[in-house]
């Protein structure tokens, strides 16, 4: 497992899959009788042989042959009934298993709140939901085999002995070789599997790098220095490689080497005994056989333990995903949203992100409904905390912030954030059409009101002039827009929402400034009638608010317009003067 | 159309042309590959002898009481499987060995092919359909490499020499095996097909799946503050059935197929046990040889589903080889070309642009015959609007594109004629995010001047004041930038890239502005270590904000490929209607 770079308990692990299982017991159940069914015709196929050989062949009762060979066919005709009825509903149990985790893990990440997402990276959730669970789904598909192969061993010494207690112990001694070999060879591959994959991934990361920053690439002339760091990772793959080809390359032929040295003891040992009288030669081809038939059912046996561990501990992981608490959740009672003005209020207020110190500390605050309201402060002083607490994006730590005066804890997630819109610096859009990612803010809404909306955001005239208008797919696979056109798109969105309160967390800092004048006009518009709460990171924004509140280290240093600020407040001064400095180009 | 042919246009597509060039391009691994393939058969040859020595056991020993036959039945067994087993491990890995080393050259020669090719087909490519070239389509060669190939091999030469065994051992009961192996060769046809739609179906769907977890993770807080979680996770479910029915469609293709071949593996049996019983009790066949038949029965049957599988991982590597070879066909258009000479140094880093016309296909021309003298020093400020041709005269002077007409010159060498070193010597760009590279501080500092010692790095921190930032950060210069220097704020990212183009000395600075503001602090030092970079160089800045404008030499507009207005910004304020328009829209966003 610390192959792995994680240390996991596997218990919860064991427990998710056992659990999974129980949880479609009429696939498990069917799957596991047509196994051992088909474990059963599996075995009994070699007998039949041995006795036509016996009876007919050497016995010389050419009346059996028909009804025994009749018999055989019969036998293969179940067995290959039982196998595909084994196949097809494990199969369906772990893809069902698989589907059904999945959906639950995508739920459950959705509602987990921004302190979670904060700390854990995408590309770790992805691999919970993706290879993790294709683990466990790979453990699901071969267990009813797995009991079926450890029945038959099982069934198949029993056989052996009783046909020739000498010749079965020594036959049978290839069937702890055959598991060791194929637990050893899983073993050692899987392990370096996992480090081509890594390493896999790094070779992806210098080609995608290379390729982003070809321009950096090429201006500087280093075409051969990324060569090189390609080589290295390429080497890096190569060396793993050709360590599992080596390693293939040695256990592999020993799965047929090791039966092939069971023949032999068969002709030698069986042979002799023969010559003795003591075994027929109906029993002599058996034993043969039956050490064929072994082979596979004892490889699949071996991966599937090498393999077990590996699965627990994704099921673990997934398993600790799913017990995350979502923290941010609806009141077990909830309390109705009153009609108001979207005034906002903060009492006491006391907020720290999980890791570090306060961040805001005794911040009081009345945001009067309907206006204009402008958090300024440096980098870092709190003034992004104060707007995410508002939707509750976090809770408090102490104190409380309400809405309309209704503690926003005490409301429905939905009744809040249909009312508190909140438009954030980088614009998210969603691989669809741009209609579909306005309607985002209201899934009810009619064309027309998208068209008003986005009118209202002056994103109208842009997206009727693309190819398809409001059917124009954008996000990761579809158009590229501007940075103006994804911001307007999504004020468009929150438009649609109608909400009480507004919040736009600068959204105008990623745009030149002839866009941002353009985007400001729309601003004026849609924040008319609105609590209006808005992030500065450039003073031009200021233009926009009739109220400027002031943070300074997680604490209220001053309320008021811009100008009393000025003159009341000297650290305001300073902040934007500097600020003011640049943007006037007024530096030397 | 010349800038317009991309990665996706072209594929290799006749087979025997692919394959020869392949073949071809692992010239060098043709010894060790015969080598294997000629330890593959003898390794299969001595396999297939093992049962005719217990043909021998059988009929010479048991049935004669002969033990000592048995006995040496046995020993020359044991022989034979030691020598499969010495020259099967050579072949199996012999051939790894020359899929693996192919693979490690195919990679290095696909990449370097790549990152030679022009600017252009970058920005005409997705990237994600170029980077797919080196992981995805090399990796299903690996599959193939790795595993395919030398099943392919083994199987293969296994079926053939079992087919002439049974034949040289008894004619009708390899007659009778034959006609049960043609129907089994039917049925894997049937199956091949059927199987390759289900996975591609399989392949096609989870790809959405993931795209699904993806978009769902990323855009989680969009989800959360619109309440669309339920909206979302009833978007991914369908996503997520949709490929759940696209397994068990493959999953019922596999649930009839092994069945059936395991059916016909025992009618085979029981066809050579009546055949041959039948024989054996009339005497015209030994009971040795009959068992040999039932041995060999064995093998014959799993290669056969083993090519069956293999086929699959086959057509992938072929798809992936024919993707391959197109995109090493996409020729750079910007190349050196023969005679190419050196600038004289020192580079003075004067640049011309003389009646340059241009544009990224024929069609669209955007700049028309514009002519531009920079003086050696000096910081000129391009401004215009978006898609004016502000950044197209920036890319031409680091010769990213050469113009359809007209020249453009360092010190009044044609760009053209300069080698490609004697270029990037000259020129450093300064992007737009900076972009950084994963590795240390010093790794990207050290970028474009890879000679540079860590004193000359610390030199050239402190001439632009920021050497006290750098000392502050945990590990230095050793601090490792990750995820494109994600950790770092977008200022402190235009330090280090400001740092770099220092470090590689150019005589001619291309810096394109950020559009996006940065705090105030790190402003200041940004524009410090601006001003201790482009001291003595040549600077065309492609400008954004006023004070950019302001504090330039010169100021060019473009407007629709031309340049309109040109002086200083105090004087482009009273004579250029166009540029005052733009002061006035600047200053309105300043407010």
């Amino acid at each position: 497992m610390s192959r792995d770079g994680t240390t996991v308990d596997t218990r919860p692990g064991l427990w998710l899959l056992v659990r999974t299982l129980r949880s479609y017991p009429r696939d498990a159940t069917i799957a596991i009788a047509g196994a051992l069914v088909w474990m059963g015709a599996v075995v009994a196929l070699p007998y039949v042989t041995k006795t036509i050989i016996d009876q007919s062949i050497v016995g010389g009762r050419r009346e059996v042959m028909a009804p025994l060979i009749a018999l055989l066919i019969g036998i293969g005709f179940v067995q290959a009934v039982a196998m595909g009825v084994r196949r097809y509903f494990g199969f369906r149990l772990s893809y069902r298993a698989e589907a059904d985790l999945r959906d639950r893990m995508f739920g459950h990440i959705q509602r987990l709140a921004f302190s979670f997402h904060d700390v854990t990276p995408t590309g770790q959730l992805m691999a919970r939901s993706s290879s993790d669970l294709s683990q466990i789904r790979l453990i699901l598909m071969m267990l009813p085999i797995v009991i079926a192969n450890i029945a038959m061993f099982f069934t198949v010494i029993m056989v052996l002995i009783l046909i020739d207690p000498v010749l079965g112990l020594v036959a049978s001694l290839t069937a702890p070789a055959l598991v060791l070999n194929a637990n050893t060879l899983a073993r050692r591959i899987i392990r370096l599997s996992f480090s081509v994959q890594q390493k896999l991934a790094d070779l992806a990361e210098v080609v995608e790098e290379s390729v982003a920053g070809i321009e950096i690439v090429k201006a500087y002339g280093q075409e051969r220095r990324e060569e090189q760091r390609l080589n290295e990772a390429a080497l890096a793959i190569y060396e793993d490689t050709i360590q599992i080809a080596r390693y293939r390359s040695r256990f592999a032929p020993l799965f047929e080497l090791i039966p092939s040295f069971g023949t032999v003891a068969v002709l030698w040992v069986g042979g002799i005994r023969v010559i003795d009288g003591a075994l027929s030669p109906g029993e002599f081809v058996a034993f043969t056989q039956y050490l064929a038939v072994l082979v596979l059912p004892l490889m699949i046996t071996g991966w599937f333990f090498a393999n077990l561990p590996r699965a627990t501990a994704s099921a673990s992981r997934i398993e600790r995903l799913l017990s995350t608490d979502p923290v941010i959740e609806d009141p077990p009672e909830p309390v109705p949203l009153p009609a108001g003005p979207g005034e906002i209020r903060f009492e006491g207020v006391r907020f720290s992100y999980p890791e570090g110190g306060p961040v805001l500390e005794g911040v009081d605050l009345l945001i009067p409904g309907g206006s204009a309201v402008a958090l300024v402060g440096a980098t870092g002083s709190g003034k992004t905390t104060i707007a995410n607490l508002v939707p509750r994006f976090y809770d408090v730590d102490e104190g409380s912030v309400m809405l309309d005066g209704v503690d926003v804890r005490d409301l429905r997630l939905d009744d809040l954030r249909s009312e508190v819109a909140f438009v954030f610096q980088e614009t998210f859009l969603f691989s669809s059409t741009i209609g579909e990612n306005i309607l985002v803010g209201d899934p009810e809404a009619d064309d027309l009101r998208v068209r008003a909306a986005a009118r209202l955001a002056q994103a109208h005239e842009f997206i009727c002039s693309m190819p398809d208008g409001y059917d124009t797919v954008v996000g990761e696979r579809g158009a590229t827009l501007s940075g103006g056109q994804r911001q307007r798109i999504a004020l468009a969105r929150s438009v649609l929402r109608d909400p009480r309160i507004l919040i736009l967390d600068d959204a105008t800092s990623s745009v030149d400034a002839v866009i941002e004048s353009e985007i400001q006009e729309a601003l004026r518009r849609v924040m008319a009638g609105r609590t209006t709460l808005i992030i500065a990171h450039r003073t031009s924004t200021l233009a926009l608010a009739d109220l400027v509140v002031f943070v300074e280290a997680g604490r209220i240093a001053g309320v008021g317009t811009h100008e009393e600020l000025l003159s009341t407040v000297p650290r305001y001064g300073e902040v934007l003067a500097q600020d003011e400095d640049h943007a006037t180009g007024g530096a030397p | 159309m010349r800038y317009m042919q991309h990665a996706g246009d072209y594929v290799v597509e006749d087979r025997r042309r692919l394959l020869t060039r392949a073949a071809r391009l692992g010239r060098n691994l043709r010894f060790p590959a015969i080598g294997a393939l000629a330890a593959a058969v003898v390794g299969t040859a001595a396999r297939l002898a093992g049962p005719l020595t217990v043909r021998a056991g059988i009929d010479d020993g048991i049935a004669q009481g002969d033990k000592a036959m048995v006995t040496r039945a046995a020993l020359v067994f044991i022989v034979l499987l030691l020598i499969q087993y010495v020259f099967v491990v050579i072949s199996r890995y012999g051939i790894a060995w020359v899929g693996e080393q192919y693979l490690l050259k195919l990679r290095g020669i696909v990449f370097k092919h790549l990152i030679r090719s022009d600017t252009a087909f970058f920005s005409r490519s997705k990237s994600g359909v170029l980077v797919s070239r080196m992981t995805s389509d090399i990796e299903s060669l690996q599959e193939f490499a790795g595993d395919g190939a030398v099943m392919a091999l083994s199987n293969t030469l296994t079926v053939i020499g079992v087919a002439v065994a049974m034949v040289l051992v008894d004619v009708p009961m390899a007659l009778a095996t034959f006609a049960v192996v043609a129907v089994l060769i039917a049925v894997s046809v049937v199956f091949q097909r059927q199987a390759a739609k289900a996975y591609e179906q399989v392949r096609e769907r989870i790809g959405r799946v993931l795209a699904g977890l993806q978009e769902g993770i990323a855009g989680v807080r969009v989800v959360q503050a619109f309440t669309q979680e339920q909206v979302q996770a009833a978007s991914f479910g369908r996503v997520n059935e949709a490929h759940y029915r696209a397994n068990m469609g493959a999953a019922s293709a596999i649930s009839w197929y092994f069945p059936t071949v395991g059916f016909l593996r025992v009618v085979a049996l029981a066809a050579v046990l009546a055949i041959g019983g039948t024989r054996v009790m009339s005497g015209s066949l030994t009971f040795g040889t009959l068992v040999v038949f039932l041995l060999y029965l064995d093998w014959f049957f799993q290669p056969i589903v083993n090519l069956a599988n293999v086929y699959n991982l086959l057509q992938a590597a072929i798809a992936a080889l024919g993707k391959l070879f197109g995109l090493l066909d996409v020729e750079a258009e910007i190349s050196e070309r023969p005679g190419a000479y050196d600038l004289a140094t020192p580079v003075t880093g004067a640049v011309t642009l003389e009646d340059v016309t241009f544009g990224y296909d024929d069609a669209v021309t955007v700049l028309h015959n514009v002519s531009l003298e920079i003086p050696p020093g000096q910081r000129l400020a391009v401004v215009g609007e978006t898609g004016a041709g502000k950044s197209t005269i920036a890319k031409l002077v680091l010769r990213f594109y050469d113009p359809q007409q007209g020249v453009v010159a360092i010190d009044g060498a044609d760009l053209r004629d300069l080698t490609i070193d004697s270029r990037t010597d000259a020129v450093a760009l300064i992007p737009q995010d900076g972009f950084l590279f994963n590795g240390t501080l010093m790794d990207n500092l050290t970028y474009g001047a890879p000679e540079a010692t860590v004193d000359d790095v610390w030199d050239v921190l402190r001439a632009m004041g920021i050497d006290q930032w750098i000392r502050g950060l945990p590990d230095g210069l050793d601090t490792e930038v990750r995820e494109r220097g994600s950790r770092f704020s977008s200022g402190e990212r235009q330090l280090i890239a400001l740092g770099r183009a220092f470090l590689s000395d150019p005589a001619i600075i291309v810096l394109d502005e950020a559009t996006s503001n940065l705090d105030p602090e790190t402003e200041v030092e940004v524009e410090g270590a601006l001003r201790v970079l482009l001291a003595g160089r040549t600077a065309v800045v492609i400008a954004h904000r006023l004070r950019s404008a302001e504090r330039a030499d010169r100021v060019i507009m473009i407007d629709d490929g031309r340049i309109i207005a040109d002086g200083r910004h105090s004087e482009l304020v009273e004579t250029s209607p166009e540029y005052r328009r733009l002061v006035e829209v600047w200053e309105r966003g300043i407010a």
